[in-house]
């Protein structure tokens, strides 16, 4: 039996390189890393040439390693807006690396070439070193990724270059075993704020476990980061749509991790207060964050769970009609009870009403409201670690449907029952993980109500009341006296 | 008959009638709201500010509930329990987080009926499907349970003169600051529900007691039995019922009424009061108790005597009486005697004798006397809770006498018991409040009657006319039937102020009057001055609200240079940092202040709390505080603890702080152990207590000062330093923390002066909020290497090795496990590792330590956890379990244990933080003072000359009535 899953892998693999093998040629493979604290921007353009005619899919491929950090990834025609559908090759095994064809815009006939952009973006991929820090010290992050970017097929040259937002790199590693590739060794150099691996020409097809084992080595880059390490541990959104009220009510219950260098020691005030009064603040301090709330907010709230915290200002923006691109934010400062340092922890709970009518658009020909809902508000250089997203339908809501930008990890609906309700309201429930700002966009949910189901709620409260008042006309009008006085004369 | 100013006259009595009992009513339900409004609002106007936007109105209670209930943070968390895992959780609720190690047994030891009350309601909202948060619920009981008080005043007032008084009444109580500094929005404690209590019970008394009637007699013991569940003071009830029932005996009034109504209520508000499982057998086995029991005994007897008379001579029946009189007198003195010393009554407590010796408490019970609140009250606090109803109510007393039925008695009786009371303790104020209330609105509605009153005099010349006139138009007067109705109640309209305007309305009603107020412009005069009493009292009301009573009391509010509020949010800073950053199970020390505040922010587990049922462990704390690192640092290990916790108020200026309550701990501490701690070591030589260079050494090395100043004069950048609180400076040489402060010095990172300034063996300086108020200290572990701290600090600094200290000793101890016992740990797993057999506790060899180690062995197996439980292999072999013990000078002394009494906390509801009198808003009054003096003079002339000449004007009225009865 294990034989027989074998030879079948084989044959897999051999069919894929063979269907794929010859049919194109990378001229140039370049590969950008933007390092950062959490969130890692990867670019990788592929300069391809076709061999044969009528050339309909690209296959990209990414190492393992990267293939686990990354949470995003986009494929655009250098120059282009619009995004190619990426299909993702299913892994037999445990590959060492993952497989994506990309279906090009049109057939590309012999000897054409084209520039194939490949952005991803990474996760966790940085850890701090050393992993303790005094308050005073500096931020160091180390970035670890593979030296070749693999390809199934031939590459003419090929580069990495790693950009760090400061010239302050501490080391970088120098890669062995290339003098195949390279014509003088080290095969890396360093200028400013960017290390380049490469230029590596006449690279074979590099997705076997042949040239992998050979030459595919990890390198790693030692930087200082000048900003704190933000991670969003756990965000949970609930959205409630109330028609009676117009009002789309947003609340986020944050839990934010500095995920820098840990404090070593404890913190000290007085040196907090020193370096604010310099203003040298330490880089894995955290003493203050923005957010940009949507425009024409209203009612936000900002507390924790033991009240309200009052170090905060928002300046409103006013609302956007809907439709109508608007590059305005209602700005949101805050600063959280203390300022965090690294390894420390801080949730908060942040909500605010929104406009109905600016989210919401009502189809006449089929009698359904189409809501859009953000994923989530960007927290700039964060990650989000794991996010539920609640969306809570009017009561009565019956033919829900919804359309999600990219699929959630798991998607559920439930009955959420809430002020005087009968019934309860339809309440969709989405699971996401490792979003970054990039993954900032909207779910659309769509639904009908009826005109019965929006009276529900009155009636409710009307019989109560009614029958509360029926029952104290009955009350007072039965008398349980037992003998009655004699009325005076 | 002449009027003072024209009057409709063709309103038939009916719609007069209607119409003022619909005003009534909206007044009323204006008066309720207002008072709801008022509390919230008021609330709502300090706190605005805080929120960065304006928010749903129950966001803002939310967020400020948890602002300001501060002191009763057990409270809520108990009602979530409560609310979230039902009433027999919480009853058998144990919380181990409190009192850390004893623990805490919550639902046997607290009066349960506020958080009964609010998971009542929170459950009913939640079976509407309203899913109010309990915090909501926990923050506006109160306001709400305020618009219950005033109705409940309005029916009592009412019952002493008529509705307008209670009217009257009613909104006083709305709003009166004494009240209100229990009822704003999220004060949710005990006193919230619990005036309404007091008055809704005093009135079902007095409807009973009016009345005869058993149904009103057990309405007032069934709402006895809920304040007796929801506070400690329901002792005033108990002693103020009888007192009445007594007072009643002594002056002849015995009646039947009496009887019925103070039996039913007795006997069914005792039975009732047992149910509390922390009152049970209080009530017919402590001293406080025994007055009722003992009216009840007479009543019964008097009852009997009444009975025999009826049936006996009187000669037979004075040789009985002088026989049972004797006899019964012997045989109680007896048998009260051998009870008290039989042990089964109780003595006094220790509280009730501070109520009668103010210094009492100083002397023998500094715990009691370290609470502001507990200190007699000073005379601006009277003036600043009461305003003008300080001067009307003796009047109002006063008047009380002019009629003297039962109910005024009552009235007499409870004013002069509470305002005795209110004079002891500023506490005690709360219970003044509603009567002063009641009295001042009849007082004031008196003034009001007369004045309004548009019946002119007659003069004297023409009154013989005019009787004649009337006698003889009076043949068939159309209010006889109700007037003869309402003598029935005891309330003869024609006094009433409707009565007069009814009368005057029919223009025919009553005979002429020979006295009374002439013209309209004395009437406007006075009315006019009335008036602008009653609007002052709303100013101040309002001022007093806004300014003292509504700011939460871990928020504190100080303005920016340009004017705009700027908020000092330290406390919740440092909680919730305690709260999300440190692990779960770290035991904070703090002082007792701050116990309910921790557990319930940071929810952390305290060593002491509010509830300050043992004063030895809260002396172990103070002895922590007030002795060297060297003393303390044993008693912080023994009791696990992580981290130590001082309010330090000296950079900003906060008074409240720890060094400003310091020498109650060194008290508190030398009533337990006076030969280590003695108050006068922390005083200069002069008698000072200072902080300076001139500080006593004992004072310098205390963990307190410590704690303090640590790195404090860093701040100042080599300037003096200057502590804001006590003005005074800050030695140059800050104080050192041996046990605390070797991580510290040994970090690079840090500059050099570290090197200089090592905080001893205790703590490291674990966090400090943003204005300095709050300090948090870690308590270090010991040494890897066995050494102790000091030498360990020195050894890191290069220091040569002074002296050492003797390793800690590990003792071990062979004893066998059984099958069914189980393995207990403590946490940090190195202190001691113990077995207790959960079948049977007849571990003699075992006792011994145990008894020094854990005290209480429930305690102890809830507070740790369970290690594993044994296998057959663990129980066939013969284990070595270690002991490990600190070289401490007090090592022999067993820990604190539980009394044998079991949980009685003594002063369970006591609050610790103070009510601050704030200095600086002295200024703004001065205007109004100096008015109101103006109007004062002024109106206590008024007043006499009312008081003077009523009794003329009440007599010429009855004489009136009589007449007319006459002519019937």
């Amino acid at each position: 039996m294990p034989k027989c899953w074998l030879t079948l892998q084989f044959l897999l693999l051999a069919a894929s390189h063979f269907a794929v093998g010859q049919s194109v040629e990378n001229t140039a493979i370049v590969r950008t890393v933007e390092l950062g604290g959490s969130v890692v921007h990867v670019t990788t353009t592929y300069a391809i040439k076709s061999l044969e005619d009528g050339l309909k899919s690209y296959t990209i491929a990414l190492g393992h390693g990267d293939k686990v950090k990354t949470s995003w990834v986009e494929a655009t025609i250098k120059g282009q807006k619009t995004p190619l559908p990426i299909a993702e090759r299913a892994v037999y095994g445990d590959n060492a690396y993952q497989l994506y064809d990309v279906t090009l815009p049109k057939a590309l006939s012999i000897n054409k070439t084209l520039n194939v952009v490949f952005d991803t973006i990474q996760t966790h991929s940085t850890e701090p070193w050393p992993a303790v820090a005094w308050q005073n010290d500096d931020q160091a992050l180390r970035y670890t990724t593979d030296l070749f970017v693999l390809s199934p097929y031939p590459t003419t040259v090929q580069r990495t270059k790693i950009k760090s937002q400061t010239p302050r790199i501490i080391s970088f590693t120098e890669p062995k075993n290339i003098e195949s590739f390279v014509e003088n060794a080290p095969g890396v150099s360093k200028s400013g704020a960017t290390v380049v691996y490469g230029p590596y020409n006449s690279i074979p097809p590099s997705t076997t476990d042949d040239f992998i084992e050979k030459y595919q080595q990890p390198v790693t880059v030692h930087y200082y980061h000048e900003q704190p390490v933000l991670e969003v541990l756990q965000l949970k959104r609930s959205v409630e749509i109330s028609h009676w009220g117009a009002n789309l009510n947003t609340q986020d219950e944050i839990v934010l991790h500095n995920a820098g260098p840990k404090l070593k020691g404890h913190f000290s005030r007085l040196e907090h207060q020193t370096q604010q009064f310099y203003k040298r603040p330490a880089p894995h301090v955290l003493p203050a964050l923005t957010l940009h709330l949507p425009a024409g907010i209203r009612n936000t709230y900002y507390y924790d769970t033991i009240g309200n915290v009052s170090t905060s200002r928002l300046r409103l923006a006013p609302s956007v009609p809907k439709n109508r691109q608007g590059a305005q934010f209602s700005v949101f400062e805050f600063k959280p009870r203390y300022p965090i340092l690294g390894g420390w922890n801080y949730s908060f709970t942040l909500g605010w009403d929104f406009p109905l009518q600016d989210s919401t658009s009502y189809d006449k020909s089929t009698g359904r409201y189409i809501v859009e809902v953000p994923i989530m508000t960007p927290i700039l250089g964060a990650v989000v670690d794991d996010e539920e997203l609640t969306i809570i339908l009017p009561e009565g809501a019956t033919d829900v449907q919804y359309a999600v930008p990219f699929p959630a990890s798991s998607t559920s609906l439930s009955t959420h029952t809430t002020y005087l309700d009968t019934t309860g309201r339809p309440a969709l429930t989405f699971k996401y993980k490792d979003l970054t700002v990039k993954q900032a966009e909207s779910i659309f949910v769509s639904y009908k109500v009826s005109w019965s189901a929006h009276l529900k709620k009155p009636i409710a409260v009307g019989t109560a009341f009614l029958a509360l008042f029926v029952l104290g006309t009955i009350s007072r009008r039965v008398n349980l006296t037992l003998h009655q006085k004699a009325k005076t004369s | 008959m002449s009027t003072a100013y024209p009057i409709p006259s063709d309103v038939s009595p009916a719609t007069v009638r209607n119409t003022a009992s619909l005003l009534r009513i909206v007044a009323l339900a204006l008066i309720s709201g207002a008072a709801i409004a008022s509390l919230l609002s008021m609330n709502c106007a300090c706190i605005g500010p805080l929120l960065v936007e304006k928010k749903i109105l129950t966001v803002t209670i939310a967020i400020l509930g948890s602002t300001s209930v501060g002191v009763n943070l057990l409270w809520s968390r108990a009602t979530r329990v409560l609310a979230a895992k039902g009433f027999y959780e919480f009853w058998n609720w144990f919380d181990p987080t409190a009192w850390y190690p004893l623990g805490r047994v919550v639902g046997g030891t607290v009066y349960p009926g506020l958080m009964v009350t609010s998971g009542i309601i929170y459950n009913f909202l939640h079976a509407l499907n309203l899913p109010v948060d309990i915090r909501n619920v926990c923050v506006l009981l109160a306001p709400g349970f305020s618009a219950l008080t005033a109705w409940a005043t309005y029916m009592f007032t009412k019952e002493m003169k008529d509705e307008s008084a209670g009217l009257l009444a009613a909104a006083f109580i709305g709003i009166v600051p004494g009240y209100i500094s229990r009822s704003v929005a999220g004060s949710y404690d005990n006193e919230a529900i619990a005036i309404f209590l007091l008055m809704f019970t005093f009135y079902c008394w007095i409807k009973a007691l009016k009345q005869g009637s058993a149904l009103f007699g057990t309405l007032a013991a069934l709402f006895y039995f809920y304040m007796v569940a929801a506070w400690g003071g329901y002792a005033f009830i108990t002693n103020m019922i009888p007192l009445h029932a007594l007072a009643l005996l002594l002056m002849g009034r015995f009646s039947s009424r009496l009887y019925v109504a103070y039996t039913s209520w007795y006997a069914i508000g005792t039975l009732a009061s047992m149910q509390v499982p922390f009152v049970s057998f209080q009530p017919v086995s402590t001293s406080e108790h025994m007055g009722a029991l003992g009216v009840f005994g007479l009543l019964q007897i008097v009852a009997f005597a009444q009975l025999v008379r009826t049936h006996v001579s009187s000669q037979q029946f004075q040789k009985l009486l002088y026989g049972a009189v004797v006899a019964i007198g012997v045989l109680g003195a007896f048998a009260f005697v051998f009870l008290t010393y039989k042990g089964k009554i109780a003595p006094w407590t220790g509280r009730f004798y501070s109520l009668w010796d103010t210094g009492y408490a100083k002397k023998y019970i500094p715990i009691i006397a370290s609470v502001s609140e507990h200190q007699p009250t000073a005379w601006p606090s009277f003036f600043m809770d009461l305003q003008f109803l300080v001067f009307t109510f003796p009047a109002g007393v006063v008047l009380c006498f002019r009629e003297l039925r039962d109910e005024h008695i009552f009235v007499i009786l409870y004013s002069v018991v509470a305002s005795y009371f209110a004079g002891v303790m500023v506490r005690l104020m709360l219970t003044l409040t509603p009567v002063v209330c009641v009295a001042s609105a009849v007082a004031l509605s008196t003034l009001l009657d007369t004045y309004i009153d548009p019946v002119e005099p007659v003069a004297e010349e023409d009154v013989d006319d005019a009787v004649s006139a009337n006698g003889s138009s009076s043949a068939t007067p159309p209010s006889q039937p109700a007037s003869k109705k309402a003598k029935k109640a005891a309330a003869a309209p024609a006094k009433t102020a409707l009565g007069d305007f009814v009368a005057a309305t029919n223009s025919k009603g009553g005979p002429p009057r020979r006295k009374g107020i002439f013209g309209l412009d004395s009437r406007l005069v006075v009315l006019f001055n009335t008036l602008s009493m009653l609007v002052f009292f709303v100013f101040h009301c309002t001022w007093v609200t806004s300014n003292a009573y509504s700011s939460p009391s871990v928020v504190l509010a100080s303005q920016n240079p340009d004017g705009s509020q700027h908020i000092i949010d330290d406390f919740r800073e440092a909680y919730y940092w305690l709260r999300q950053n440190t692990p779960k199970d770290s035991v904070v020390m703090s002082w007792w202040d701050y116990g309910y505040q921790i557990a319930g922010m940071a929810d952390r587990p305290t060593l002491v709390d509010n509830n300050t049922w043992n004063n030895t462990h809260i002396a172990t704390v103070g002895k922590a505080m007030s002795s060297s690192e060297e003393v303390a640092y044993p008693i912080l290990r023994k009791h696990d603890v992580d981290y130590v916790l001082v309010i330090f108020g000296g950079l900003i200026g906060y008074s409240g702080d720890d060094i400003n309550k310091f020498l109650w701990m060194v008290r508190i501490a030398q009533g337990v152990w006076p030969d280590e701690i003695q108050e006068p070591n922390y005083f200069t030589p002069q008698g000072e207590y200072r902080i300076d260079d001139r500080a006593s050494k004992t004072m310098k090395e205390s963990l307190m000062y410590k704690m303090s100043y640590y790195r404090f004069n860093e701040l100042f950048g080599g300037q003096q330093a200057v502590d804001r609180v006590r003005q005074q400076q800050v030695p140059k040489e800050g104080p050192t923390l041996d046990y605390l402060g070797l991580l510290l010095s040994s970090s690079p990172g840090t500059c050099a002066h570290n090197e200089a300034e090592i905080l001893p063996i205790l703590t490291d300086e674990a966090f400090t909020s943003e204005n300095w108020i709050v300090r948090i200290y870690e308590v270090k572990k010991e040494d890897l290497l066995g050494r102790d701290l000091k030498s360990a600090n020195q050894f890191a600094q290069g220091k040569k090795r002074k002296r050492s200290k003797p390793a800690p000793r590990r003792r071990a101890i062979v004893c066998k496990i059984y099958e069914d016992s189980r393995l207990w740990m403590n946490k940090t797993g190195h202190c001691f590792l113990l077995f207790v057999r959960i079948k049977s506790s007849t571990l003699s060899d075992l006792r011994e330590f145990r008894s020094q180690e854990i005290p209480e062995r429930s305690a102890l197996s809830r507070s740790f956890p369970i290690l594993r439980t044994p296998t057959a292999q663990d129980a066939k072999e013969e284990r070595s379990i270690y002991i490990h013990t600190h070289p401490t000078s007090n090592a022999q002394r067993p820990l604190p244990s539980l009394s044998a009494k079991g949980h009685r906390p003594f002063l369970s509801s006591l609050r610790s933080e103070p009510i601050n009198l704030p200095q600086a808003q002295v200024r703004p009054s001065i205007f109004l003072f100096s008015l109101f003096k103006c109007y004062h003079s002024l109106f206590v002339m008024t007043l006499f000359e009312i008081i003077q000449n009523i009794p003329n004007l009440d007599c010429s009225i009855s004489s009136g009535g009589s007449q007319q009865s006459r002519t019937d």
